[in-house]
């Protein structure tokens, strides 16, 4: 007995989050005035938000942001070329496949960021080490999904390519791979999304580099308001990306 | 349904085939290694020579040190996950099963899921010290949002016809639960679970490699500060059989009782 | 409201539901009342956006009327009633369980002992005849088997009223034939009272005494047709003349419903509009 009315209740929820979110801030605000919360553990939110301009004034955030950026563009070109071509081998020599899919996905789930000690010992204590890391952690989701994409064609596209005599080539660039092409996407956009957060992860732990060193420097610098502030900062990169890709994928999605 | 079409191929290409490609991938893997090893083309002990790794990690194994360490990041990493656990599945559970609740809070989750939780680790130390409770509080907070997440679009995607049978047969609310929300949820549950052992792991092995005195990520950077490369290989070796072998044991359980997923 | 007989263990009576949706509200059903003698098997057949799938719900207690009641043996309906049974039209076998654990589900539910679970499970197992399929799992069996596990598990409940909601309409032609012989061989046998929603012309005349034929929307009961062809209905019966003459029979007086209901939706389509005509008829 639902009555649908879907236009028009979709901003009641969202506006309720946003109250919440709003109100815990208040409540966190009242609370630490009054002495219920320690000011010198966690900073008035006012605070903080004073300090979103001293960060994007003075501390430079935005120059920081794009040098994570270049890394994290950097590892994601790695990981698409790297990753698609892996994927694509191992889709073409089935016995490869066989062999290595189940250990790519061991190696999805291993902690792979761990090895940065070593890397650092290897590149040395700067962007590669970064990057590196970044690409390593990308590389398996993207090359998974592309070997699922590719072999999960629907049987009825690659006959249509065979009742035409398609060369192999030609049955790989015209069908396989186009019909891949948002799966392989969402393999890049996983891959994108662990290099990333690898990335700001390991530029917190070696304090080098842009969001992440920020962060770990305000930490240092116990300028709590600020790297709260940072900190905010990296979660709306983080939202910002999450919502591109989504973007991106509905509309390959309405274009498939 | 993929499982079934590799197990056919497995069989066209013959099991003993695929192992002995294994086999030779990893010999080939290894003679290079040594290769680089020997040319010294990398800086000296960067890459040391596989009898070196092999004499490191057998001296590791034999150290009662490795042991006592390994234990301490078991247990935090345990305690972090029946924290984030249960509290990522109430979480779950409340936004799945309540159509407003879910749209105006389950987006927060998606936005802070694929955040670094490390950078969160000055905040930790400062609530919950440089002790243990950090790292527990690391390893709780990654897990927390795999395990909310799956829970909520396992609740939603419970298939409508296998309530109403439920309902048809006039089951009581506990009932409904026990016999039909939660299994049906079980196989989302598990994957949940898995994604979260797998960040929760990372989480305290690095939050141990920042600020710790015991634990495996602290052994690590122990190795590094003291240049002992070989160790830190051999420890690199266990720690990652070790996050694997667990890994692969949630997955069992997963398909211990079968039917479902 | 005509006499109800004395017979009839359920009589529906003047149900009438409404649906809106934005600022249409539409009638799905406008006032239908039948009912049905014990042992009898009635069909309630209709084009889609008939509303019968919302008769179906209304008298299993899943979903309430606007206007008028559903009887059963004197007492009224609301809520899933205890001597009702339901089979739905999509899968429906817990994925989880084993055949047999999922035909002990309504027992299990009732609190009843294991002992009791185990053996009724075991006996309408091999009433719906797939005996030694207890420990599989449903993903191991065919369709057609699968809802024939979905039968046994409402039967094993012990239902005056067996409802089914077109329970074949997923299977192919020929499994659907030997299904529908099978589940009439077992009401015959148990003497159960059934009433099937179907869209299906040759199904609702193979297997039922009476045929309940609704308009299209708003849903009203157009005619019921009383099928007097001898049981078993066998292939014989079934290629018969008189058999033909039924469906022809029924097919006239659904086919202009049927073709209202194919313009509305062609209408419904072109319209922007929120939901649609199938969704309508929960």
């Amino acid at each position: 007995m639902t009555t649908r009315r879907d236009t028009g209740t979709t901003w009641g929820p969202i506006g309720l989050g946003l109250a919440t979110l709003v109100g815990v801030f208040a409540a966190v605000e009242a609370m630490i005035r009054v002495g219920w919360i320690n000011g010198f553990i966690v900073p008035l939110p006012s605070a903080v938000l004073l300090s979103f301009e001293r960060i994007i004034v003075e501390e430079g955030v935005l120059r920081r942001f794009l040098f994570t950026a270049a890394e994290a563009l950097a590892a994601g070109t790695l990981v698409a070329v790297c990753g698609t071509s892996l994927g694509v081998l191992l889709y073409r020599r089935q016995i490869l496949r066989l062999a290595c899919e189940n250990w790519v996905a061991a190696l999805a789930a291993a902690p792979l960021v761990l090895i940065y000690p070593l890397f650092l010992v290897i590149f040395g204590r700067n962007a590669l080490t970064i990057v590196m890391i970044g690409f390593l952690s990308g590389l398996p989701p993207a090359i998974l999904k592309t070997v699922e994409g590719l072999s999960s064609t629907r049987r009825v596209l690659i006959d249509v390519g065979r009742s035409f005599n398609l060369s192999p080539s030609q049955q790989f660039r015209k069908i396989l791979f186009p019909a891949a092409l948002p799966t392989i996407f969402v393999g890049l956009r996983l891959g994108l999304m662990f290099a990333l957060i690898n990335i700001v992860g390991v530029e917190f732990l070696i304090n080098f580099g842009g969001l992440g060193q920020f962060v770990n420097e305000l930490a240092e610098r116990y300028d709590l308001p600020a790297m709260y502030a940072a900190i905010f900062f990296v979660i709306l990169v983080s939202v910002g990306f999450f919502l591109l890709t989504e973007r991106i994928e509905r509309w390959l999605g309405r274009v498939r | 349904m993929a499982r079934s079409s590799s197990m056919s191929a497995v069989a066209h290409f013959g099991v003993g085939r695929v192992a002995r490609v294994r086999m030779a991938i990893v010999v080939v893997l290894l003679a290079l290694w040594e290769a680089v090893a020997m040319s010294g083309w990398l800086f000296r002990d960067v890459v040391p020579r596989l009898e070196k790794i092999g004499r490191a990690l057998v001296t590791l194994l034999a150290k009662p040190d490795l042991y006592a360490n390994l234990g301490a990041t078991a247990s935090e990493v345990g305690v972090s996950i029946v924290i984030g656990g249960i509290a990522g599945v109430a979480v779950g559970l409340l936004l799945g099963g309540n159509r407003t609740l879910g749209k105006a809070f389950e987006p927060y989750l998606h936005y802070l899921g694929p955040t670094p939780k490390i950078i969160f680790f000055p905040i930790m130390i400062m609530w919950f010290g440089v002790g243990g409770g950090s790292k527990i509080a690391m390893g709780a907070i990654s897990c927390f949002f795999p395990m909310a997440i799956s829970t909520a679009v396992g609740m939603r995607e419970i298939d409508a016809v296998l309530v109403r049978v439920g309902k048809s047969f006039r089951a009581g609310v506990g009932q409904m639960v026990t016999k039909i929300y939660l299994p049906a949820m079980r196989p989302a549950m598990l994957t949940g679970l898995r994604l979260g052992l797998g960040v929760a792991i990372i989480g305290v092995l690095l939050a141990e490699t920042k600020l710790s005195n015991r634990g495996l990520g602290y052994m690590v950077i122990q190795s590094y500060t003291r240049f002992d490369i070989a160790e830190m290989y051999a420890l690199l070796i266990v720690v990652f059989l070790l996050a694997i072998a667990a890994n692969a044991l949630v997955s069992r359980l997963g398909a211990l009782r079968r039917g479902g997923a | 409201m005509p006499d109800m007989t004395p017979s009839a263990v359920l009589q529906v009576e003047g149900l009438v539901k409404r649906f809106s949706t934005g600022d249409e509200t539409i009638t799905a059903l406008d006032h239908v009342s039948f009912e049905v003698a014990q042992g009898e098997v009635l069909s309630v057949i209709g084009p889609s956006g008939c509303g019968k799938s919302t008769v179906f719900n209304i008298i299993g207690g899943l979903t309430d009327a606007d206007e008028g009641r559903v009887v059963v043996e004197g007492e009224a309906v609301s809520g899933p009633h205890p001597a009702i049974g339901m089979v739905f039209q999509e899968e429906s076998t817990f994925p989880w369980r084993t055949v047999a654990e999922n035909i002990a589900f309504p027992l299990e539910i009732a609190g009843k002992a294991k002992d009791e679970r185990v053996a009724r499970a075991r006996q309408y197992l091999a009433l719906v005849g797939l005996q030694g399929f207890d420990r599989h799992y449903p993903a191991e069996l065919s369709g057609g088997m699968r809802q024939r596990v979905a039968i046994a598990r409402t039967l094993a409940s012990q239902p005056k009223i067996l409802l089914m909601d077109e329970p074949f309409a997923a299977l192919d032609e020929q499994t659907r034939f030997l299904l529908g012989d099978k589940v009439m061989q077992i009401q015959q046998k148990l003497a159960q009272t059934t009433l099937l929603v179907t869209h299906n012309i040759a199904e609702a005349v193979q297997l039922s005494d009476r045929v309940v034929v609704m308009t299209y929307r708003p849903g009203r009961v157009k005619r019921v047709v009383a099928i007097d062809l001898p049981r078993p209905r066998t292939s014989e019966v079934v290629g018969s003349v008189a058999f033909q003459a039924f469906v022809a029979e029924i097919w006239n007086d659904l086919r202009e419903e049927a073709s209202r209901g194919m313009l509305d939706a062609e209408a419904h389509s072109r319209r922007v509009a929120i939901g649609t005509p199938a969704s309508l008829n929960e």
